[in-house]
């Protein structure tokens, strides 16, 4: 349950400017409590906090990244793996020192004390205890810490619950100032650290100082593209080329729909395909005027086009019903054949493609371009965060801690291929893993307690696409990334972080607003309840909001492109 | 009037072989019972049936899913109802795994303390408030009534906890929630019930409170402590929300229910764009087989121990005995 | 029998509390350790009702926040949404009480009937289970067998009768969840009857045999009037807690039928509350549900009482 409902909570608050509750700064004056926090930052004082970008060119990709738009390059796709990873730290990094580290974990937890860390441990030379809390409940777990003043060592906190978690309040106050530490050419101690992009850097910023570690930093981050079943439609003789307009998708919605034989063409794809439309996350500038998107026609047009899909009946009744957690047994099925997913490693890997072909043997996940909704226009869809996994130390560390857990960082981050990457994503040779055809294949062993969601949750390099044992979903995922980098722009506080108070970020919520538009693509309700849940929304905060936002951080801090 | 109390005794543990109660065992119909009618007979019968049906198909979806392989599952796009590829992997895959084998017996530690504490005190309150017009009964019922209705929230909890010392201690997983009011006032309800007149003659007899809450309360009201024990059992058992406040990260102190919902959650709960996007190692959402298993396996000790607490419920008709 | 009763009448005792007091000060003992445990756990945590007098920010604490007054509750006063939601759990609550309350009773009742013990424990071990299935997984059965294209909606749909998707038709919702209530609890409800009901002597059954009574009348004037206890506890409860119908099974299925239709009180403090993180104005909804909870189950108490019943405690 909480499971949906996280999912959905994501889609609707998290992301390129982030909300976090402030104090109120009259009361917060005079009664002592922390500084309230600006979050935003300057251009210069940006500048003076970013770290310096020293790409790391020791390990070829097989597809190499191709640039799209400024500040847009498609992940390096591999192939193979190293048969002889080169290292790229000397001797250990560690001190000896001992220290705790927090990581959400989606999955089963691996037994304190196993092989794994104890061999992690040895090869970082600290004494670094794993302790990874369950993820769903993540986001009841930290504010409970933090609010006894509890957090650990080192923590992961995932940018989409920034708001939650009051991001720009525990930064400066429970979370450490890495700014003297990495800033400009000071980050070049930490080569691999070096390496992760500046636009990830800027989402660990806050109110001009440098906080969060980011992992898993992308060149092409999405909100998410529109996959369909690459086999049953090849066999129709449809391919994704042909599909260039919203009205090529209800074509294909009425000539895939079979209900009688329980097939229906599409599952929910309103987050994943409103975008052809011109809708933004959530702002654009026009004529140097702040506008949100529920004031855009293109929106309601948008939301009108949803809505007359659900009700021609070509969209799943589970989907119609909110049943997400069925959605990929349904594709995997054929009861739906065009459904919304998280773009690179997000729906389109090894695990997907495994699944698939143990339901259907021939299948294969395709993805439709990006297009415009009119199909005359320029496609175009935007960035989001270029990270959202980012980790912090605590502020209770001694600079001589800070800056080992940084080297220690620096070990985690190394790049794909490497002989520490090997060693923190497989563990040791003959232990944890075995090479089966050149690639690294995990034993039961390391199945059990090598995951990816414990050190590379703390630091990680720049993803990449690879997966090994199906080649066919590298080569479809590279060439799709290739083909759509050029329509993909960034947003208006792109990468920018935003600090609100309680009763602003409820109205950037605006839960009344989603929950209706949820509702009419789902055909539940018409496009003129939506309009007037907007109304609504703008007297109770929007309007409010949308200044605050004109005065505080457009003219501020310009628009962050 | 010590008689009454011996034989009290003596009958709450032992069978009465003669007793008209014992005689419905093995559907012999007591001789003053009208044999029954058969339009009577067969609208019973359905009424069982058709309940037992909406039981029993949704448990045989649960289990053939739990059997079911990764491919079946896919082929069906979720729930299996036909079995169609049949495996053990999903049982195999938990019960392999060392933490579920600690979190087992953590489960039963907890429940087992758990069970026994809040019994100690549930049912030494309810006989504290079930004597009619004794001190301040009214004000304690209302100062526990209000609690049923009125919460201060969980961070303020949580501080009052750790602020105790609870942090990452066992007693956090007990303490904070030993108390159910709901079940001191079904227990209370039925011990007002218990005879006065059994009572009173104990009283005179000599016998204090305490001695009557052993003696007479507590073996003439066997059904109803058994059922409260069974409430806090499956309490103690289920909860996990008490963990993931007091010792989120210390995963050798997690009972079964959080670890088997680790099971479950796997993947799950990350938001769409990165679901699975971490590497390729178990990053796919749990298999449904898995979270079924996990579902089969809760189910497993409630039915071992329900037939033992069902025995109970026969045996709380002596008061009129001896009445009679 | 009539020599013993001065000792706990009214009358005497009640001129000197003193005395009192030492009488029942081992059954005031008695209700010591609980005391205290509510006291403790559930009584000091009350300090946190004053945020919703407040904006409330967790990582400053109680003492930082800024003091708003009775601005929440103006703003919840004035929020369509609450009004609806109230509107939506009063109706569910009704909706319940009339359709989900009696079953466990009559269940009860029914499975008392049956002469064979192995039949009637296999049957009351069985209907009992779906109590420990996850509301997920309750939704998720009801979806694959009612749903759009659930077995109900493809066999109409292959024979051409056209379709219902129950799960989704918010005018048939309260239906629809009260029956998913009754599937899963039902069956755990009628434990605490069947506790009740083998408190029953079963020689008044035969005296009353004897005396010609059949079995209706033997169900009217011994078995409910043994149930009578148990059952005017659990109402007066139901009744207390009239605002409360569940929070997990309407946050699964908001989706299926739109908020209009799905949300109740606890799913509005959540969703406007909680989760936006407006800890204050989920505060002010929970405290506004406490204080008409509290009046609630005080006025059940008194019908009961009205009506000669013992209801929470003896009047």
């Amino acid at each position: 349950m909480a499971i949906e409902w996280n999912r959905r909570r994501f889609i609707s608050a998290a992301a390129t400017v982030v909300g976090a509750a402030a104090m109120a700064p009259a009361l917060s004056a005079c009664s002592g409590s922390p500084a309230p926090q600006t979050g935003a930052n300057t251009e210069p004082g940006l500048r003076a906090a970013l770290p310096a970008y020293l790409p790391n060119t020791a390990i070829r990709p097989e597809i190499p990244s191709v640039a799209g738009g400024p500040d847009v390059l498609t992940d390096a796709g591999f192939l193979t793996y190293p048969a002889n990873p080169v290292a790229t730290v000397a001797g250990v990094p560690g001190r000896g020192g001992s220290y705790t580290a927090v990581t959400p974990l989606w999955g089963t937890v691996p037994s304190a004390g196993n092989s794994f860390y104890q061999a992690m441990n040895k090869a970082l030379g600290v004494d670094l205890a794993m302790k990874p809390a369950d993820g769903n409940n993540y986001n009841t777990i930290i504010p409970t810490m933090t609010a006894a003043k509890r957090l650990p060592d080192w923590i992961q906190l995932p940018a989409w619950w920034n708001p939650n978690f009051n991001l720009g309040g525990l930064a400066g106050t429970q979370l450490a100032d890495l700014t003297p530490y990495l800033a400009g050419d000071k980050i070049k101690k930490y080569p691999n650290l070096a390496a992760i992009p500046t636009a990830a850097w800027r989402t660990g910023i806050w109110g001009d100082k440098l906080y969060g570690i980011p992992g898993f930093a992308t060149g092409l981050p999405l909100a998410g593209i529109v996959y369909y079943r690459r086999d049953i439609l090849d066999a129709k003789g449809i391919t994704a080329d042909q599909v260039r307009s919203a009205d090529d998708y209800l074509n294909l919605g009425k000539e895939l729909t079979d209900a009688k034989r329980g097939v229906w063409a599409f599952d929910d794809v309103w987050t994943y395909l409103s975008p052809a439309w011109g809708v933004p996350f959530r702002w654009k500038v026009d004529n140097g005027k702040l506008v949100h998107k529920y004031e855009m026609p293109e929106f309601l047009e948008a939301l009108d086009w949803h809505y007359r899909l659900a009700t021609a009946g070509y969209v799943h009744p589970d989907a119609l019903a909110g049943d997400n957690a069925n959605a990929s047994p349904r594709f995997y099925a054929g009861k739906t054949l065009i459904q919304g997913g998280g773009a690179g490693n997000g729906a389109w890997n090894v695990a997907d493609h495994e699944s698939g072909t143990a339901a259907t043997p021939g299948y294969r996940r395709g993805a439709f371009n990006i297009i415009a909704a009119d199909g005359k226009s320029n496609p175009q869809l935007f960035l989001t965060n270029s990270t959202s996994e980012l980790s912090y130390l605590n502020s209770n560390l001694k600079p001589e801690q800070i800056e080992e857990l940084l080297a220690v960082a620096n070990y985690l981050a190394a790049p794909y291929g490497s002989a520490e990457y090997t060693m923190v994503n497989f563990g040791v040779e003959g232990v944890h893993h075995t090479r089966v055809n050149g690639v690294p294949t995990p034993t039961d062993d390391g199945k059990k307690n090598v995951q990816a969601q414990t050190y590379p949750f703390l630091a990680s390099p720049p993803q990449v696409i690879s997966n090994p044992g199906a080649d066919v979903v590298t080569k479809d995922n590279a060439a799709w990334q290739a083909a759509n980098a050029k329509a993909v722009y960034k947003p208006v506080f792109w990468n920018m972080n935003v600090a609100l108070s309680q009763a602003l970020a409820t109205a950037e919520a605006a839960q009344a607003v989603e929950d209706t538009i949820k509702d009419c693509y789902h055909g539940k309700k018409k496009v003129s309840d939506v309009q007037a849940a907007i109304a609504g929304w703008k007297s109770g905060g929007g309007d409010r909001l949308k200044q605050w936002m004109t005065d505080n951080v457009l003219q501020k801090y310009g628009t962050g492109q | 009037m010590t008689d009454v109390l011996t034989i009290q005794r003596k009958n709450g543990t032992t069978r009465v072989p003669k007793a008209p109660a014992r005689s419905r065992k093995r559907s012999a119909r007591p001789a003053w019972e009208e044999p029954p009618t058969t339009v009577g007979q067969a609208a019973k019968g359905l009424t069982f049936a058709g309940v037992l049906a909406v039981v029993v198909v949704p448990l045989w979806i649960v289990v053939v899913t739990s059997l079911s392989t990764q491919g079946a599952i896919n082929r069906a796009g979720g729930l299996v109802i036909w079995p169609d590829g049949l495996t053990f992997e999903a049982y195999s895959q938990m019960l392999a795994d060392t933490t579920v084998r600690s979190a087992l017996l953590v489960s039963f530690g907890i429940t087992a303390v758990g069970t026994v504490v809040s019994m100690a005190v549930s049912v030494l309150c309810a006989y504290g408030l079930s004597r009619a017009r004794s001190f301040g009964h009214r004000f304690l019922l209302t100062l526990l009534v209000v609690t049923m209705f009125v919460s201060g929230g969980l961070i303020p909890t949580f501080l009052v906890v750790t602020g105790l010392g609870g942090y990452g201690q066992w007693w956090a997983l007990i303490l904070p929630s030993a108390v159910s009011v709901f079940n001191i006032l079904v227990l209370r309800s039925f011990y007002s019930g218990t005879s006065a007149d059994l009572i009173e003659a104990a009283r005179l007899d000599g016998a204090g409170d305490w001695r009557i809450l052993w003696s007479i309360v507590l073996p003439t009201s066997r059904a109803v402590t058994a059922v409260i024990a069974l409430f806090y059992g499956v309490g103690y058992w289920n909860s996990f929300f008490n963990v993931m406040l007091y010792m989120p990260t210390d995963s050798e102190k997690w009972p079964l229910q959080y670890v088997l919902l680790t099971y479950v959650s796997r993947g799950n709960g990350m938001p769409g764009s990165l679901n699975a996007g971490f590497g390729t190692i178990q990053a796919q959402t749990a298999p449904l087989a898995l979270q079924m298993a996990v579902v089969v396996l809760t189910l497993v000790p409630l039915l071992l121990v329900y037939p033992f607490m069902q025995k109970h419920f026969r045996t709380g008709v002596l008061t009129g005995a001896i009445k009679g | 029998m009539s020599t013993a009763v001065p000792r706990r009448a009214a009358a005497p005792s009640r001129r000197n509390w003193r005395f009192r007091l030492r009488r029942d000060r081992s059954l005031l003992l008695m209700t010591l350790p609980a005391v205290v445990l509510l006291i403790v756990f559930n009584y000091v945590p009350l300090s946190g009702l004053v945020t919703a007098f407040q904006e409330y920010d967790p990582l400053v604490g109680v003492r930082y926040s800024e003091w708003v007054g009775l601005d929440q509750f103006s703003r919840l006063f004035t929020d369509p949404l609450f009004w609806g939601s109230l509107k939506n759990t009063l109706y569910l609550s009704f909706v319940q009480l009339i359709l989900f309350f009696p079953i466990p009773i009559a269940l009860a009742l029914l499975l008392n009937t049956v002469l064979s013990e192995r039949l009637r424990n296999f049957i009351q071990s069985v209907v009992y289970l779906p109590h420990f299935f996850s509301w997920v997984l309750a939704v998720t059965i009801f979806q694959q067998m009612l749903g759009g294209a659930g077995a109900l909606n493809q066999f109409l749909r292959g024979h051409d009768l056209g379709t219902w998707d129950v799960m989704t038709d918010p005018g048939t919702f309260a239906l629809l969840v009260t029956s998913q209530a009754i599937w899963k609890e039902a069956g755990w409800g009628i434990i605490v009857f069947l506790a009740a009901l083998a408190a029953i002597n079963t020689e008044q059954y035969e005296a009353a045999a004897v005396d010609g009574a059949g079995r209706f009348r033997r169900m009217w004037h011994i078995t409910l009037p043994g149930l009578r206890g148990v059952i005017m506890l659990m109402l007066v409860l139901r009744l207390g807690n009239a605002l409360t119908v569940g929070f997990e099974q309407f946050l699964i299925q908001r989706d299926a039928v739109g908020h209009d239709a799905a949300d109740v009180l606890d799913t509005f403090s959540f969703y406007y509350g909680i989760a936006t993180g407006n800890y204050s104005y989920g505060a002010a909804a929970g405290l506004f549900k406490s204080v008409i909870s509290l009046l609630l189950i005080w006025g059940a108490n008194r019908l009961a009482h009205a009506f000669g019943e013992d209801g929470l405690y003896r009047k």
